[in-house]
């Protein structure tokens, strides 16, 4: 049986290698299968894999939807159509070149010149934009179809960002660990040669320089696709870069760095072609970088893709790839496309409105990047009769394409999509002289047939391109040729991480902070022995100002009388500032920002608080009734791992101090703002005991002062233990230390001096302010009964720590004034 | 006749510009009737470098980036160039008719042609609407001399409309334009290329400069001048043929010219990117057209 077909008959045509892997899947039992199925499920979901709204603090991204049974292939078969693949990528290589050249295939009259013209792709600004060397194309990737005579054929190309390779890693890696045996056994072709070439080739753009610096330019979280940018990048050891990230100044392109400005000199760019640049391409979008299109005409940085590559998605090329492929190599292409119309010839718009129920329709003339795909059969008679009217009033407009009628890759006998349509997406990859293509790729089953192009409609699968003889180890794609392990590390950060790293662990400690105190105060309100009115207001007041969500507590006399509601606000309603939701949905979302950082570990701890954070509310759908601190100990367990693998598992860089910084600065602050509300107007008749009990409760410190002190909570012991015990890292000469060690470590560019920087100067100041202050005399009252000693130490410290707070972020952070255009942007049609 | 232009362009912003990308077509370019003899652009402040190169209309862009903060930015281009009378001017009459444009159009192969058909299409701010086809059809009767019927047609859009620079703004779309009739001349080219590509001829827009000459007696006033546009169309064989509608005439000797292109987005004066500068700013642009050879044409203009 050939791949395509399921018909049980063909399996004479199934080859020996497999019809072994196929045997070996159906050998699976269900259980067997359904825990594999489960395995895989959860892979996908610790490696954050997503697709869509990709961010993982946006719950709307969907998981990436992956079959257990990849579609298998015999490596005899995909050996053709690996060739009919790299002679296609060379084509499309010289188009492109001629295209922004010399355009021999308008003069010469091989294309019409509307086919080109009308296509949004074609960017006319790109025009003698050229890469050194001939190799103008550096990755493509090629949708193929089976045909039912079993023959794949090409059906559309993606250039400008081909989307996919990320993802086609990361099916295989997943597979591999779900079904190692049948996996090693199945001799299945590797993938990491070609990753090896991609990143080779991106080595090889800028031939003068021994070590080119590459990056990734991604749109940020907010794209479809950023997981796999983060994965990309993450894989081939290229700082991911936004384009906030990087500046073009003096015909160079730099990424601004924390200790100043780093020349960029290759682009892998994920970031569509009219956003690359919004003074050249007239984009009013703000994805690109002003000035990237003219470096790169000028030759200081070179792209992959080049920047209007996009025109070879145009439909209608594949109309005149056979006059194509005779034009430039004096043969027709042996990897044949799908049979494509362009209107714009006489004979071809005959056909299409002749047959329109039988083919898609591509609207040439769309938008810059909708590239709508209309699907005729699915129309009513009416529709039908509007879209010929359409076509015949401006027929360059569109091509057509014939889908063959049965396409599919393999259909195993107990498989729910079988007769599902399948498509295999696979990449060419640039290599100096050819190209090289992924052995393998994403094949994607379509349930039921009627629009099989509609991506939104597709699963997936892994493809396997099996040998039947065992193969051969290659080295790793990190390893040299000499096999040493490449430092990869050495590329600076873009000061964007390193300010999101800062915000990680401000809003983790933030975050942890509130669960605290609102867990102590939700123990003690329904513990054993009621609290004293004056102690449960001295504590509700505490959340509120431990949390910034006022006016709160501090408000409306009414809230104290009957709290519950307020603090389940406090909690749970992420869009009131401050709430422990509103705090885990920043961290989350600078944690996107940081992806390609974050170790395995930290991005599953990250989703276990994403899944924590969404239990919350079902947790706590019965209100503050039953046990509610219950419901909030997973979180903190979540970010206390956080915390943990931070210590473990960071490198001591300059992203795992800013991390740190921010920790300290937060818990500073917080622990400044528990005191502030607890200690300065003591509680009259022992109160102040309870209050202080819960405090320590709070800061996990009740059991070692119980036993270290023995007995009644007292100042000023309890003083010492909060303030001052370097061997408590909860106390605030602890937080104070460590963030003076950062601050002293950071980078200082352009600093030639002994002398202390101002947040030097802040850190110290505090620190002696502390240390020099009489515990005895902070527990004094006046006549009024405040802790006057108290109230000013603390307000100086939390002078101090804001101050180093604001100087940090002017110093290493840039303030970015947003883009504006001088000329409004012109519109695109009525 | 020779001319030097100055055309002057200065943005007041009411805060700082940290940084500025700028691109400007402002350089007059080679033509079949006219050839830029020197051209220079001043910016202040001064950016590291000015580059200029050829777009691919054989456009001269000038690009250039401020590193510098900035209030004010001002964008001088000063160039010399000497003018032709266009090839043909009484011949409007003779030539091909418009059905054998429209014929040639598709199946003539030789190169001016096969580029001339980009100028069919639709472009950025010229989408077809039916009504353009409709209001130029009674002028292009089929076996009408193309070039003459172009000549009627620039008539038609002085005739019918108001010149009236208070109502639209770069941004106003050709559809309102033919609603109102009334515009200014990059309104008026804008219509008469989106009128003569619904009906199957190429047509581009032309950006430049016209001399204006000053009342008799009186001295003329530096920057009285102001940027210009007008329309060009193709007939096989024959070449390209500019009108200036909003003046009712072919384009002359007084017609000088910046840039080519589809329409105005593609030859914009003067366009960047900024970061900071406040959410307004001020632009004034003076232009002046003086002669520095030649016999003085008595001419009245608007633009």
């Amino acid at each position: 049986m050939t791949l395509g077909t399921d018909n049980v008959a063909a399996s004479a045509a199934r080859s020996p290698s497999s019809e072994r892997v196929h045997d070996e899947f159906m050998a699976l039992t269900p259980a067997a299968r359904e825990q594999r199925e489960e395995k895989l499920r959860r892979i996908l979901r610790d490696d954050g894999t997503t697709h869509h709204a990709g961010a993982i603090a946006e719950r709307s991204s969907r998981a990436w939807d992956l079959d257990l049974l990849p579609a298998v292939i015999d490596a005899e078969r995909w050996a053709p159509i690996e060739a009919g693949l790299v002679e296609r990528a060379e084509l499309f290589n010289l188009i492109l070149a001629d295209l922004y050249g010399e355009r021999t295939l308008l003069r010469d009259g091989v294309l019409p010149p509307e086919a080109l013209l009308i296509h949004p792709g074609f960017l006319r600004p790109c025009d003698g934009v050229r890469h050194p060397g001939t190799q103008q194309l550096f990755l493509q990737a090629v949708d193929l179809l089976e045909r039912s005579d079993g023959v794949y054929v090409a059906a559309a190309d993606q250039t400008q960002v081909p989307r996919g390779i990320g993802y086609a890693l990361e099916n295989r890696t997943v597979l591999s660990r779900v079904v190692p045996k049948i996996f090693r056994r199945a001799n299945v072709l590797r993938l990491s040669p070609f990753f090896a070439s991609l990143r080779q080739t991106l080595q090889n753009l800028a031939p003068e320089l021994d070590e080119p610096h590459v990056v990734l330019l991604s749109p940020g979280p907010t794209d479809a696709t950023y997981f796999e940018h983060a994965f990309l990048a993450n894989y081939l050891g290229l700082p991911l870069v936004q384009s906030g990230d990087i500046v073009v100044r003096d015909g160079d392109v730099w990424m601004k760095a924390l200790d100043g400005l780093s020349r960029i000199d290759v682009i892998l760019r994920q970031v569509r072609d009219w956003a690359c640049d919004p003074l050249e391409l007239q984009s009013d979008s703000f994805l690109g970088v002003p000035g990237l299109l003219h470096a790169a005409r000028q030759g200081r940085v070179l792209l992959a893709n080049p920047i209007g590559a996009g025109a070879l998605e145009n439909p209608a090329l594949q109309r005149y790839l056979p006059a194509i492929g005779r034009h430039f190599l004096g043969r027709e292409p042996a990897l044949e496309s799908i049979p494509t119309y362009w209107c714009g010839e006489a004979d071809d718009l005959a056909l299409v409105t002749g047959q329109l129920e039988q083919l898609v329709v591509l609207p040439i003339d769309h938008r810059r990047d909708e590239a709508p795909v209309l699907y005729p059969a699915t129309m009513t008679a009416d529709e039908r009769d509007a879209l010929r009217a359409r076509i015949t009033h401006r027929p360059e407009a569109f091509a057509a394409q014939r889908l063959p009628d049965r396409a599919g890759c393999r259909q195993l006998a107990d498989d729910p999509g079988a007769g599902a349509q399948a498509i295999t997406r696979t990449f060419c990859v640039a290599t100096g002289s050819s190209f090289a293509v992924l052995p393998g790729g994403l094949s994607r089953r379509v349930p039921g047939s009627e629009r099989p192009l509609d991506p939104e409609r597709w699963s997936n699968r892994d493809t396997w391109v099996v040998s039947a003889k065992p193969l051969v180890p290659t080295a790793s794609p990190f390893l040299d040729r000499q096999g040493r392990f490449k430092l990869v590390d050495r590329t600076p950060l873009p000061s964007r991480v390193v300010e999101n790293l800062f915000w990680m662990g401000r809003y983790a400690e933030r975050a942890e902070s509130a669960l605290r105190l609102l867990r102590t105060l939700f123990l003690t309100l329904n513990g054993p022995d009621p609290m004293p009115r004056d102690v449960r207001d001295a504590l509700l007041l505490a959340v509120t100002r431990v949390t910034g969500t006022r006016p709160g507590f501090e408000g409306d006399g009414a809230l104290l009388e009957d709290p519950d509601e307020e603090l389940l606000a406090v909690v749970l309603d992420a869009r009131r500032s401050g709430s422990v939701r509103a705090n885990l949905a920043a961290l989350l979302a600078a944690a996107d920002d940081t992806k390609e950082l974050l170790s395995s570990d930290m991005l599953r701890v990250l989703n276990d608080i994403e899944d924590a954070n969404e239990a919350l509310g079902a947790a706590l759908t019965g209100g503050l009734a039953s046990a509610p601190e219950e419901a909030l100990d997973p979180l903190v367990t979540a970010l206390l791992a956080l915390a943990g693998l931070t210590q473990e598992s960071m490198i001591r860089g300059v992203g795992w101090r800013f991390m740190e910084l921010g920790r300290r600065l937060e818990r500073s602050l917080q622990l400044l703002a528990l005191c502030r509300s607890l200690l300065i107007r003591p509680l009259p008749d022992g109160h102040e005991e309870e209050a202080l009990q819960a405090l320590f409760l709070t800061l996990e410190m009740l059991i070692t002062y119980r036993r270290r002190y023995r007995g009644r909570v007292e100042l000023p012991q309890g003083f010492e233990l909060l303030l001052i015990d370097r061997s408590n890292p909860r106390s605030l000469l602890f937080q104070l230390e460590a963030l003076q060690g950062h601050l002293d470590e950071l980078p200082r560019v352009g600093v030639d001096t002994r002398e202390l920087q101002p947040e030097q100067r802040a850190a110290l100041d505090a620190i002696t302010t502390l240390r020099i202050s009489p515990l005895v005399t902070l527990g004094e009252t006046d006549a009024d009964g405040t802790r006057v000693e108290l109230a000013q130490l603390l307000e100086r410290l939390r002078d101090r720590i804001l101050t180093i707070g604001t100087v940090v972020s002017e110093r290493y952070f840039e303030h970015r004034e947003g883009p504006q255009l001088l000329v409004p942007t012109v519109w695109e049609g009525e | 006749m020779n001319y030097r232009i100055t055309h002057e362009t200065v943005y007041r912003y009411a805060d700082d510009v940290a940084r500025c990308f700028n691109r400007a077509y402002l350089l007059p370019r080679h033509t079949d009737r006219q050839q830029c003899l020197d051209a220079r652009v001043h910016v202040s402040p001064t950016p590291p470098s000015i580059d200029e190169y050829q777009d691919y209309f054989a456009n001269r862009v000038t690009q250039f980036a401020i590193h510098q903060r900035h209030r004010e930015l001002s964008i001088t281009a000063e160039s010399n160039v000497v003018m032709r009378e266009p090839n043909l001017s009484a011949s409007l009459d003779i030539g091909l008719t418009c059905a054998e444009v429209l014929s040639r159009l598709r199946s003539d192969r030789d190169a001016a042609t096969l580029a001339a058909r980009e100028f069919l299409l639709p472009s950025p701010m010229i989408r077809p609407r039916d009504e353009f086809g409709a209001y130029a059809a009674p002028c292009f009767a089929p076996d009408r001399p193309f070039l003459a019927a172009c000549r009627d047609f620039s008539e038609k859009i002085f005739e019918e409309f108001r010149y009236d620079p208070g109502f639209t703004t770069v941004a106003t779309p050709v559809r309102a334009v033919l609603e109102h009739r009334r515009g200014v001349c990059q309104d008026f080219a804008h219509l008469a290329i989106a009128c003569l590509r619904a009906l199957g001829y190429a047509a581009r827009y032309v950006s430049g400069y016209l001399e204006t000459l000053p009342p008799p007696g009186k001295e003329k006033l530096i920057g009285a001048d102001a940027t210009h546009a007008w329309f060009s169309v193709y007939s096989p064989g024959e070449g390209w043929t500019e009108f200036d509608p909003t003046n009712n005439k072919p384009a002359g000797l007084q017609h000088i010219v910046t840039a080519e292109g589809r329409d105005y987005s593609d030859v914009t004066p003067v366009s960047g990117v900024i970061f900071g500068g406040g959410d307004s700013h001020q632009l004034d642009v003076a232009v002046t057209v003086a002669r520095t050879s030649g016999a003085p044409i008595e001419t009245r203009r608007r633009s």
